[in-house]
């Protein structure tokens, strides 16, 4: 049983799991926090898709005889795939792409042989190697694609040749840009080493912004993958995300400016175990990002600590800043000689809002009204009062840390990652819910 | 001359009707690449044989525990409970979240169900 609103999601499922003909009610729309009276309605009334009464029409698919089609084994039909597109003339092929799904709605570079040849001499590896499989997420199925395909898409995004091994560290990871849920993800893409300067990408003013061939085709290139090689992007079918989100046009997609880190400040692929002059693409993943252009009597670090305590979203529990080279000489001279021990100052000094709090917790919300410590105590100083829990630290631990601020279930190592680009203009800096996936290496696909 | 004028008003026409449609671009056709990755094979999977009548059987209601969803969930229980009273409607909740797969409870509606209806959200 699922609500009227996935049919066309359910019934793809279906098919794709090999059961084409599965027995499926619906229920109408939302059902989710809806009162029982309302619910006791639904289940009484009918199936809106089938218009049949809904416990007669459950009953009768787990009783109704299948037919020979639905107990027979074997292989389902697929499209075909060829490698190339019937010919046609350069506009409707624009049109062709367009209305198959095949770009971000964005004129797109229309890739000819000719083309993709020319960005397949970037790298080392052959056309037809397999790089790595990609799903919308993971009930869905993974597509499957080579050093070519991903060529295809890279030319289509507008991408130098020269970013070519870039793009092929991105497809390798297997990450899609645009998860299926409903709750519209947002990813984003740090590139780090020697590749930053040799491709030319902008870690100065505006290193966020739509300045730069590299940032802009990278980040956009990622999206295009997504889509035409890991079948994400299909609304109602393989992208349920209610609002979308704009992240998904280039998924913030930065240099970091390791030429201006402080002093002790490494940058974040020696943070992940690579070495300085490797180059790498990191990922994140999320759903928000802010851009905070403050000023406060208050010093920096203290201005970020206060955001990030009552920052929500829907990712609460972890966060990546991403600060202005100024900013992080500001906080280095404040003491923190690296971003470790800058995160763990935030993880540590940062409770959770009240209302989020009991709202979140509800087991911890019956204890304190049973008496039970320190929940007890901290309900006693109002509902909407910050509670000295932080939402930034690991899973493992229940214990007090030296500021007093306790992990539910936490330990010593932080959700908050660290970013620095940006061109020195203001001391203002960025952040979001945005947790870190996984990296991969550039050097492997030149 | 005339006839020339009306000929001459004829080919304005066409030529325009042909730019505004899209006939007179001079585009030749040109072969592009196929974006898309390769889907995997389906393998279909037969259904499982239907019971004549639960009357008599048992039948697992299976509760994902998608957020805020258990009112609903226990409606359909207790109104399938009301209208088929012969059979057993076991009401049990799969492990984890929504997403987490929980193979002990498909065994166990294997062994003990003759058939189970799964509800997921939103």
């Amino acid at each position: 049983m699922i609500t009227r609103r996935f049919q066309e999601l359910v019934t793809t499922i279906a098919y794709k799991k090999g059961i084409p003909n599965m027995r499926i009610t619906f229920t109408p729309h939302p059902i989710t926090d809806r009162p029982a009276e309302l619910c006791r309605k639904y289940v009484a009334g009918n199936d809106p898709i089938s218009g049949k009464p809904m416990l007669e029409q459950i009953y009768d698919s787990l009783t109704g005889k299948l037919s020979a089609e639905d107990a027979k084994s074997g292989y389902l039909k697929r499209d075909p795939r060829p490698r190339l597109l019937p010919p046609d003339t350069p506009d409707r092929l624009m049109q062709f792409f367009h209305e198959q799904n095949f770009t971000d709605g964005n004129p797109i570079i229309l890739p000819t042989e000719k083309k993709v040849a020319e960005m397949l001499k970037a790298t080392s590896r052959k056309p037809d190697e397999w790089v790595g499989q990609m799903r919308p997420s993971p009930p869905h199925e993974a597509w499957y694609y080579t050093v070519e395909m991903v060529a295809v898409n890279a030319v289509m995004a507008g991408v130098k040749p020269e970013y070519f091994p870039t793009i092929l560290a991105m497809a390798s990871k297997g990450v899609t840009s645009m998860i299926s849920s409903t709750s519209s993800f947002g990813r984003m893409v740090v590139v780090n080493g020697p590749v930053v300067k040799e491709i030319g990408m902008n870690t100065g003013i505006g290193a966020l912004g739509p300045f730069n061939q590299a940032n802009s085709s990278i980040g956009r290139c990622w999206t295009l993958i997504s889509k035409n090689l890991g079948g994400s992007g299909k609304p109602g079918e393989t992208y349920l995300g209610s609002l979308g989100n704009p992240i998904n046009y280039n998924n913030l997609c930065m240099p970091e400016n390791e030429d201006n880190l402080p002093a002790g400040w490494t940058p974040l692929h020696v943070q992940k175990g690579f070495k300085k002059n490797d180059s790498v693409v990191s990922f994140f993943n999320g759903w928000s990002f802010s851009n905070i252009a403050w000023y406060s009597p208050l010093p920096i670090h203290e201005v970020i600590r206060g955001w990030l305590e009552n920052f929500f979203s829907y990712g609460t529990r972890q966060a990546t800043l991403v600060i202005d080279p100024i900013v992080a000489a500001d906080i280095a001279n404040n003491g923190y000689k690296s971003k470790e021990e800058f995160a763990r100052y935030l993880a540590d000094n940062t409770g959770t809002p009240g209302w989020l709090f009991w709202s979140q917790n509800r087991t911890a919300l019956k204890q304190a009204e049973s008496g039970v410590e320190p929940y007890a105590s901290w309900l006693k100083r109002g509902k909407d009062v910050v509670v000295p829990v932080s939402r930034y630290k690991g899973g493992g631990r229940r214990a007090g840390s030296g500021s007093g601020f306790t992990s539910l279930g936490g330990n010593t190592a932080t959700t908050i990652e660290i970013v620095v680009t940006g061109g020195g203009t203001n001391t203002f800096w960025a952040g979001g819910d945005f947790g870190y996936i996984g990296s991969a290496s550039v050097d492997h696909w030149r | 001359m005339k006839i020339r004028t009306i000929g001459m008003m004829i080919a304005i026409l066409i030529a325009s009707f042909a730019s505004f449609s899209g006939w007179a671009a001079d585009e030749g056709k040109i072969v592009v690449m196929n974006p898309r990755g390769v889907q995997p094979e389906i393998r279909k999977i037969p259904m499982a044989p239907r019971q004549p009548t639960l009357d008599g059987k048992t039948v697992y209601i299976v509760d994902t525990k998608y957020a805020m969803t258990k009112p609903f969930v226990t409606e359909l229980h207790s109104a399938l409970q009301a209208k088929y009273p012969k059979t057993t409607w076991v009401l049990r909740e799969k492990f984890g979240m929504y997403m987490d797969d929980d193979p002990n409870l498909w065994k166990e509606v294997k062994e003990k169900a003759a058939g189970s209806i799964v509800l997921v959200g939103h």
